[in-house]
């Protein structure tokens, strides 16, 4: 039963497979911190990357999205990592007023691409609590104006989306986000 | 230098009229004071270096080499605060400290890429008080990137007086260019009352 149920579950694998692709593009580069090192969901996903594609950052969240921002200015494509979205509310400044307004400040001008992931922390089988497990999807549908927001809920989105997010005529940036519990039950 | 100075302050100037016809339809931070010292900081910065600005812009940009039509078209949008001019690698943002990570990652891709360029990060005196410049600074300097940080010191924020405000003053590191001055013009506007 155990082994039927797990090779059912697509969610994981979906995600590592949208992460082999991103990484074949010569233009991106994997962010974070737990990019190299384990400790969180996220890095379970990127494994199998490259270390030569991978920076793993201090603990600096608002530093991390304006340095993302900087990169794609300068012709990267940065997978920004943020594991938490409770952690992505401390990049705030730099998500809205700079990455979200850099068309409008720059007359169309500046048009970083950056591809941002987080998840909403789990609450199975440990209940991370309030600081660890919020979901704050329609805030930000609400406040970002420039920048796609998607939310992972279904196995079959993953991989178009993320590829979505790196090829995008538009080269606007996409914030997707995922859930933890998912990994473990879709 | 004599006519480069009397250029940026006569640039100034003009803004000043324009502004107090009512004309500019949003708040306008002037640069004056301290034309010496950034016509030479400028000495070192090339073409094709990238600069990190903020809302009192003017100066950089002019002495980046960006055309005084370009910036005042920008000012009389409004955007005195806010210049970014992509062809001249200039950004500016109108937020304390916002520049400053963009500047890192602009400055990591350069080493990263062996490209042959720097990026100039202008802040003022209380925003290199701020976590993020502590941040982004030890980064930098960690990893040796190619950044150079200048602080502009007018003691005021808005018109905070910075050192006032923290009881005291941090102390500036040696790799940092580092310059006092007495801004010419208020924090914003020019000191006369608008009528808009």
């Amino acid at each position: 039963m155990g082994i039927i149920l797990m090779m059912k579950l697509k969610y994981k694998s979906e995600l590592i497979r949208s992460m082999s692709y991103l990484a074949k593009n010569k233009k991106t580069i994997f962010i974070g911190q737990s990019v190299s090192y384990s400790g969180n969901a996220i890095f379970n996903t990127l494994s199998h990357i490259s270390k030569n594609k991978k920076i793993e950052l201090p603990v600096f969240e608002e530093v991390q999205l304006g340095l993302s921002t900087g990169l794609a200015l300068n012709g990267y494509v940065p997978i920004t990592c943020f594991p938490r979205f409770d952690f992505l509310i401390l990049a705030m400044n730099q998500l809205v007023n700079h990455l979200d307004k850099m068309r409008t400040l720059s007359n169309n001008s500046f048009k970083p691409r950056v591809i941002i992931r987080t998840s909403i922390g789990s609450k199975k089988p440990l209940n991370g609590g309030v600081q660890h497990t919020q979901d704050y999807t329609n805030v930000f549908k609400n406040i970002l104006t420039e920048i796609n927001v998607v939310s992972l809920k279904n196995p079959k989105d993953i991989f178009n989306e993320f590829k979505l997010a790196l090829n995008r005529k538009d080269s606007k940036s996409t914030l997707l986000i995922e859930n933890g519990d998912y990994y473990n039950s879709r | 230098m004599k006519n480069l100075k009397q250029k940026l302050i006569n640039f100034e100037l003009t803004i000043k009229k324009i502004y107090e016809k009512g004309k500019i339809k949003g708040p306008i931070h002037l640069s004056g004071g301290n034309e010496d010292q950034l016509i030479k900081i400028f000495k070192r910065i090339k073409n094709n270096d990238w600069v990190i600005s903020n809302w009192r812009s003017h100066y950089h940009a002019l002495l980046q080499g960006i055309s005084e039509k370009k910036v005042l078209r920008e000012i009389l949008k409004g955007k005195s605060m806010s210049l970014n001019f992509k062809e001249h690698k200039f950004i500016a943002s109108s937020i304390v400290g916002g520049g400053i990570p963009i500047g890192l990652g602009i400055a990591l891709a350069i080493k990263r890429k062996k490209q042959k360029n720097k990026v100039f990060i202008f802040v003022g005196d209380m925003t290199f008080e701020t976590g993020i410049f502590y941040e982004c600074y030890k980064y930098a300097k960690n990893y040796n990137l190619p950044i150079k940080f200048v602080v502009e010191d007018n003691g005021l924020s808005t018109n905070t007086p910075t050192k006032k405000a923290w009881k005291t003053i941090s102390k500036k590191p040696k790799d940092i260019i580092y310059y006092k001055y007495k801004r010419r013009f208020p924090h914003h506007g020019t000191g006369s009352w608008v009528l808009f």
